[in-house]
């Protein structure tokens, strides 16, 4: 469903993301890991246009969509969930949720779809006129989430969905991918608890440095000594 | 006496207003002090001369006036600022510096350098009187017309998917563009609500002088820039509130100054603003905005 090739991206001199290549089936959840800076969230940015590509190709569907705009992007059906969540804090959770669904839905459609987000995330319902600057840092991921998933996407990229939340929030919130994936949906995961991720993941990619070194199910990766000793603390 | 002093200081707080507003929109989605924003509205103020010239009945040549003020600033924007979209700050502020100079030499060689009288229809300049009380009829439309505006825009703002995406847009804009709303869209609909609003004070700015000339947009778009700046940059009840503080003040400095300091009106009120920028350097009401390399 999405390939990325040779992908090459620099920020003036310094090369953050060397070589990438991976692709992701259609229904499948991968894991993409690594060590800060090792250029995960570059390479998210690069496939939904946030970050322009130094080299390389992104094919999505079967169409290079290497250089297309973050929205032109988006409304393919590819949806970022991005580093620190970035919610609009003036906003209301229900202007979150509408924005997330206002080019892809018509008027009813979007009401059906927040429906759906408000049964799935019951918490967002709790504070649906609340602003989203108030939410606590699990709910606004939440929002986050709920706010990519709106537009009904085909695949979601998740950019350290854990990140700062206490160890039972970052249960639920890898139940809800689990069950998101059971739905059907794509999705490409970024995480640093790479035991968690393997846990969840079919096939895991681990970056260094901008490369990729090691790549395979996630089960192999689990067992892989590289992984176990460098990520996994055994 | 009084209550036509209260009038002037809140009709003039409402055009500051207007402008500041347009000002803080284009400034929260795109970064820019657009310098060209005084031109849009010298360039109302011809197009309601020349729709008056031309013998359009008075609406109808305001609705011209406003509409070529809005499309103004959306071909400015198209021509000047969009082939720009990735350059620097800077560099788009230059830009709308040439453009303002370069609109200026239009008007004044295209044009004359001179005002031009335009003709406002006659019950513009008359007055009500309630008892002891008069009150001059263009303040009053001047103000009942700002009121519109900003609740029109208010709104639009918190009513509309291209209103919250404004807003949305005003803390995080790429992450707007993740949404896959166009950030053209958003760019082009900040000018156009810029544009309109100056064509608005435009109006309301001729009705009380009736004349135009090439510089007719400085002053106003000027202090507007300092009400915005008060205000807090970017932020839009800033601008609002900014404005109306500007304009009551330099009303009531007017009205109580003695002769001898009235020449230093401007300076006083400059004080005023570094007072309050050194006690709040954000502005009154600072701008929501999510600061990302
Ligand atoms: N906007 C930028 N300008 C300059 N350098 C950047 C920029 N964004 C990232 N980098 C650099 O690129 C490298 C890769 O960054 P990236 O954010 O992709 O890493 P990451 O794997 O997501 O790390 P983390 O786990 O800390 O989020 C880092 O060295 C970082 O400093
Ligand atoms: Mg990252």
């Amino acid at each position: 469903m999405l390939s990325v090739e040779a992908l090459k991206i620099r920020y003036g001199e310094v090369e953050a993301v060397r070589r990438v290549d991976l692709a992701v089936d259609s229904g499948e959840i991968i894991a993409l890991v690594g060590a800060n800076g090792a250029g995960k969230s570059s390479t998210l940015g690069a496939i939904a246009g946030l970050v322009p590509a130094a080299s390389g190709k992104v094919v999505f569907d079967g169409v290079d969509i290497t250089g297309l705009a973050p929205e032109a992007i988006a409304r393919k059906g590819v949806s970022l969930v991005p580093e620190g969540r970035r919610i609009f804090a003036g906003l209301t959770v229900a202007d979150n949720l509408r924005l997330g669904g206002a080019v892809h839905l018509s008027a009813p459609e979007a009401r059906a779809r927040e429906e759906e987000m408000l049964d799935l995330f019951p918490i967002l319902r709790r504070y649906h006129r609340a602003k989203g600057g108030n939410l606590s840092g699990g709910e606004q991921q939440m929002l986050a989430i709920a706010r990519a998933l709106m537009g009904k996407p085909r695949m979601v990229l998740l950019d350290e969905p854990s990140l700062g939340l206490a160890p039972q929030l970052i249960d639920t919130v890898f139940d809800l991918i689990a069950e998101l994936r059971r739905t059907g949906l794509t999705i490409l995961l970024v995480e640093q608890n790479v035991a968690l991720a393997l846990e969840i993941a079919d096939r895991a990619i681990v970056l260094a440095n901008g490369e990729v070194v090691l790549s395979g199910t996630a089960k192999e990766l689990a067992s892989s000594d590289l992984v176990r000793q460098a990520y996994l603390g055994a | 006496m009084i209550a036509q002093q209260i009038i002037n200081a809140v009709s003039l707080g409402g055009v500051y207003a207007l402008l500041a507003l347009g000002l803080a929109i284009v400034f929260s989605i795109v970064g820019l002090i657009n310098f060209a924003h005084g031109e849009l509205m010298t360039l109302s103020g011809y197009a309601l001369l020349a729709a008056l010239v031309f013998g359009l009945p008075f609406p109808l040549a305001v609705l011209v006036a406003v509409s070529c003020g809005a499309l103004a600033a959306v071909a400015m924007e198209r021509v000047a600022f969009r082939p720009m979209r990735d350059a620097s700050v800077t560099s788009l502020l230059l830009t709308s510096f040439a453009v303002s100079s370069l609109l200026k030499v239009v008007f004044q060689n295209g044009i004359s350098a001179r005002p031009q009288a335009v003709a406002m229809p006659g019950w513009m300049t008359g007055a009500f009187s309630f008892g002891d009380f008069t009150i001059g009829v263009g303040p009053s439309i001047s103000i009942v017309v700002s009121a519109l505006a900003l609740i029109a825009l208010e709104l639009f703002l918190r009513r509309t998917v291209t209103g919250t995406a404004m807003r949305a847009a005003a803390e995080d804009f790429n992450v707007v563009r993740l949404m896959g709303i166009p950030a053209s869209r958003i760019i082009a609909t900040a000018f156009l609500l810029s544009g309109l609003l100056a064509g608005l004070a435009a109006m309301l700015w001729v009705a009380q002088r009736a004349s135009v000339d090439p510089l007719m947009g400085f002053t106003p778009v000027l202090k507007a820039f300092i009400a915005a700046v008060v205000g807090g940059l970017g932020s839009l009840p800033g601008a609002v509130a900014g404005g109306f503080l500007l304009g009551i003040i330099e009303v009531l400095l007017q009205a109580t100054l003695p002769a001898a300091v009235a020449p230093y009106r401007d300076a006083i009120v400059l004080s005023g603003v570094i007072a309050v920028l050194l006690v709040r350097p954000q502005g009154l009401i600072p701008a929501v905005r999510v600061q990302r390399s």
